[in-house]
């Protein structure tokens, strides 16, 4: 489960946001923080959770502290789920 | 006790140990002086054009400090050794020749400069400001001391009585709180200043360490990082749009410090005089009776300005010129030689136009002094 | 904060650890927190302000905690203890009027009794008309958004602070001409408002947890972030506010730290830096191109250490109490390009507008299927236009905004063209892009120190190396 919705994410964070659909996403890099996704695709990433998964990520929540990986992005969406 | 607690015991402990120690050290070793040295004038920061002052030093981009190597060691007087070509002329005296209301290209030396004076010799002629604000016989010859350094050929110096009472010359802070220099001066020159004066600011042992210094000692950073400022916008001086008038409704008063009609030459430092004249040894030093101001106000009969009573000047100019006949100086005497509506804010203080007047009155004095 | 000040909150952390076990945490921090209000306000020339704004400050906040109960609950026992203890320690400031060695904590003498009882009789009133009386309808939230802005602009808008100002000085029957903008020097003032709209709008959104009044007003003037930040979020504070706390040698260690830095920062390489650092007067003044960089680059190196000290003081300060306060900045001026500046200058206030202004517009556009740089321009330019104005409603702040906001659409476009495009070695780009948006960044600062334009423009002219 949790594999299939990080599988989700990293295909779309590699295809949509950095246009590297070859590009390979650790489980624990950093993705805001370590400069990958702006602050613009961030809420792109939201919404592509909110359709996806239909799990609403509030604006507040689009920064480093609440996640920063898929691991915790993917352990926030089942928490929601 | 736990680990970090033997810890934080270890780094308070230390830190103590450490503090204690470096002031120990800066008190015995006495480093001020030395650190004074330290400049990044006349390096990555243009030297000033005169003696570090400054009453308000973050309009001014400068302040008084009591440290006379860090005060010439920013002076453009102290780039360097002196050029081969160079005929090396020192101006000495109070605020007057400091410049005090004066952009530095309208000061005594700058309009002196400006007349590109050359020696027979070929030697180019510069002149330095090292005019420094507070009246005191004592504090010019502190300077002078100092300025022997760096080889004058000819010293300017300009007095007036009011740098004369012997009252007056432990007043100034620069010789407050450099007793040791002047106790030099003192034993050397057999001066009657009392090495034991009150005024003098002894410092403790406590006063000594890194502790007590911090306040001369951030004068000495603030010095230098004002610099970046003076450097930037070539100002070493706040001079207001406004400022108040010379007096010239004056005051009934007779009194002149506690000097008697009739006063005798050793009533007034006449010593101070000639030691500044014998540290100066084989080079020619040109004394001037400085300009001042006359007023014609309310009580102009009995006085000549907010300084003098006319009893007192009068005894005074009579004394210089009998002096300087006995003792043989280069005297002159150029009290009048300014016109009476170029001074500021004080009975000596000139306008640039009136810097001019005198500069002229000087140049001519000394066309027969620059023989090398 | 003086260095008075500072070393009397870290003597009141080691009284608050040897009496710790009898004083609750909460009342101790409320306490200090309350009290620090009235000490750090500076003087204002207009009477009595200096104990009336401290006292508005500690009422907005409580009439912010009152509309943003939960609907349908009544306040606890717990608020109402903390809300007549609070009034009390206001009254007892009041009243070291009359006990002249212990006057005063205000920086002049607090209001007599008559108008004291008055003005916290109208005070306390409005709390309560707000929490009670018709409270918790979402128009007054709403109407409590609008209010917290509306007062920013006032104080934020010279023109604005001048009139209020005067109209305060005649009330007090002082010289209504004599008024400045800086009469009204509200301490926190800026970083209060960010706090309780985040309150406001999470509340309104149903994000915000549950709150005692006493941990809802120690949040928003908790004291070591009460003057320059950082903007702390209210879920986080309150997590650490009601976690076991004792100091202990490890984080009196990690606050010494932090502190130590900080005073280093702040009192040693900030205020030598001021002494040349570009500022209207000597901005004036410079006349050569290499001149005007070096006070341009001591301006900017000033800010940050300035800045980033207090914060470090703030962070130390609050670990003493068990705190841990956000971070606030990381390495700026390292950073390879003007994205990451901004990830580490200001970073509460920057993540404060991007969840509340960048995020919601740019979700709202995307929603109508706007094309993707149209947004990232319109939501950089209001985004950054408003850290601007939030210094000052002024042309020059605005101007600093937009400069940011250009340059952050300029650097995402530029991203997004190079991806994969540019073969140069990681090392050179990262060194060259520090270099390049070190002096973006420092070119901004000229429109952020000089409120005048035209001095600005002089500035930027000679740093061209053209005549000023």
């Amino acid at each position: 489960m949790t594999q299939e919705i990080q599988n989700k994410l990293s295909a779309f964070i590699t295809g949509e946001i950095l246009k590297q659909p070859d590009r390979k996403l650790g489980p624990e890099e950093a993705l805001i923080s370590g400069g990958l996704i702006d602050s613009f695709s961030l809420v792109d990433l939201a919404l592509f959770v909110e359709e996806t998964f239909g799990v609403k990520v509030d604006d507040t929540e689009l920064n480093a502290q609440t996640f920063d990986n898929l691991n915790q992005l993917a352990a926030l969406i089942q928490s929601r789920q | 006790m736990s680990e970090s607690m033997r810890f934080l015991r270890n780094v308070l402990g230390k830190a103590t140990l450490l503090f204690v120690a470096v002031n120990l050290l800066f008190a015995t070793t006495d480093p001020l002086s030395f650190l004074g040295n330290l400049s990044l004038y006349n390096g990555p920061i243009p030297g000033r054009q005169r003696i570090p002052f400054g009453e308000e030093p973050d309009k001014a981009y400068n302040l008084s400090l009591n440290s006379l190597e860090a005060m010439f060691a920013s002076h453009e007087l102290t780039a360097g050794a002196k050029p081969v070509d160079e005929f090396r002329v020192i101006l000495i005296g109070d605020s007057s020749v400091w410049g005090f209301l004066l952009e530095n290209q309208d000061t005594l030396s700058a309009q002196l400069n400006s007349a590109d004076l050359t020696t027979p010799a070929g030697h180019s002629v510069r002149f330095y400001n090292l005019g420094y604000p507070t009246i005191s016989l004592t504090k010019d010859l502190l300077i002078i001391d100092e300025a022997m350094r760096y080889q004058p050929d000819l010293i300017i110096w300009l007095v007036t009585l009011e740098s004369m009472p012997h009252n007056k010359q432990t007043f100034t802070p620069l010789v407050q709180h450099n007793p040791g220099r002047v106790r030099a001066l003192i034993a050397e020159y057999g001066l009657s200043i009392d090495p034991a004066n009150p005024d003098f600011k002894d410092l403790t042992f406590l006063q000594k360490t890194l502790w007590g210094q911090r306040r001369p000692l951030a004068d000495l950073l603030r010095l230098q990082l004002y610099g970046f400022a003076w450097g930037a916008t070539g100002i070493d001086q706040y001079i207001p749009a406004a400022y108040t008038e010379r007096a010239n409704d004056l005051p009934l008063v007779t009194e002149y410090y506690d000097l008697e009609p009739d006063f005798t030459a050793d009533a007034i430092a006449f010593d101070v005089l000639d030691a500044g004249i014998a540290r100066a040894g084989d080079v020619p030093l040109l004394l001037v009776n400085e300009p001042m101001f006359i007023a014609d106000g309310a009580n102009s009969d009995i006085r000549y300005n907010f300084f003098y009573p006319k009893w007192a000047y009068n005894r005074y100019l009579v004394l210089m010129a009998e002096q300087a006949a006995v003792n043989g100086w280069l005297y002159a005497d150029v009290w009048q030689a300014v016109s009476n509506d170029e001074y500021t804010n004080s009975a000596i203080h000139l306008t640039p136009a009136g810097e001019v007047q005198l500069a002229a009155k000087l140049l001519e004095l000394i066309h027969p002094l620059l023989n090398p | 904060m003086t260095l008075i000040q500072i070393s009397t909150f870290v003597a009141l952390s080691l009284l608050a650890r040897v009496f710790g076990s009898r004083l609750p945490r909460r009342w101790t921090l409320l306490t200090i927190s309350v009290l620090a209000v009235f000490w750090l306000q500076p003087a204002s020339p207009i009477r009595n302000l200096d104990f009336w704004l401290p006292l508005l400050t500690i009422s907005i906040a409580a009439a912010a905690w009152a509309v943003t109960l939960p609907a349908g609950t009544r306040p606890a026992r717990r608020d109402g203890i903390a809300g007549f203890f609070v009034l009390g320690l206001a009254l007892a400031v009041a009243l070291t009027r009359y006990i002249p060695a212990l006057c005063c904590l205000t920086p002049s003498r607090p209001p007599e009794t008559l108008p004291l009882l008055l003005g916290m009789g109208i005070f306390f009133g409005v709390v309560w008309l707000v929490g009670r009386g018709f409270a918790r309808q979402p128009w007054t939230l709403h109407a409590r958004v609008l209010a917290v802005i509306f007062l920013f602009i006032i104080l934020k808008s010279e023109p604005l602070a001048q009139l209020t100002a005067a109209g305060l000085r005649g009330l007090m029957g002082q010289d209504p001409t004599l008024a400045q903008p800086t009469d009204l020097r509200w301490l926190g003032f800026s970083y209060l408002a960010f706090r309780l709209l985040h309150t406001l709008r999470d509340r309104l959104s149903g994000r915000l947890p549950a709150l005692y009044l006493d941990e809802f007003l120690t949040y928003a003037v908790f004291f070591p972030s009460l003057t320059a930040g950082p903007i702390d979020r209210v879920e986080r504070f309150q997590k650490d506010l009601q976690t076991e706390f004792q100091l202990d040698a490890i984080r009196f260690l990690e606050a010494g730290e932090r502190l130590a830095q900080g005073l280093f920062m702040k009192f040693v390489l900030g205020d030598a830096l001021a002494l040349f650092a570009l500022n209207p007067a000597n901005a004036a003044q410079v006349s050569t191109t290499g001149w005007a960089w070096l006070l341009l680059y001591a301006y900017a190196l000033r800010l940050f250490f300035d800045f980033a000290g207090y914060t470090h003081m703030a962070i130390g300060l609050g670990l003493l109490f068990g705190i841990r306060l956000p971070e606030n900045f990381n390495r700026p001026y390292l950073q390879p390009n003007l994205t990451a500046f901004w990830n580490g200058w200001h970073m509460t206030l920057t993540n404060w507008l991007r969840a509340y202004v960048f995020n919601p517009f740019t979700r709202a556009l995307r929603a109508r299927k706007w094309s993707i740089a149209p947004i990232i321009l319109l939501g950089q330019l209001l985004t950054m236009l408003l850290v601007g104005l939030w210094h000052g409603i002024t042309l020059n702040f605005a101007i600093w905004g937009l400069w940011h906001g250009l340059g952050l659409f300029t650097h995402n476009r530029w991203a997004d063209f190079a991806k994969g495009r540019l073969n140069v070695s990681p090392q050179l780009a990262a060194i060259s892009g520090a270099l390049l948006t070190f002096h973006f960044v420092a070119l901004g600062w000229v429109w952020f120190a000089l409120p005048d334009p035209g001095l600005a423009g002089r500035v930027l002219r000679l740093l061209a190396g053209g005549a000023p």
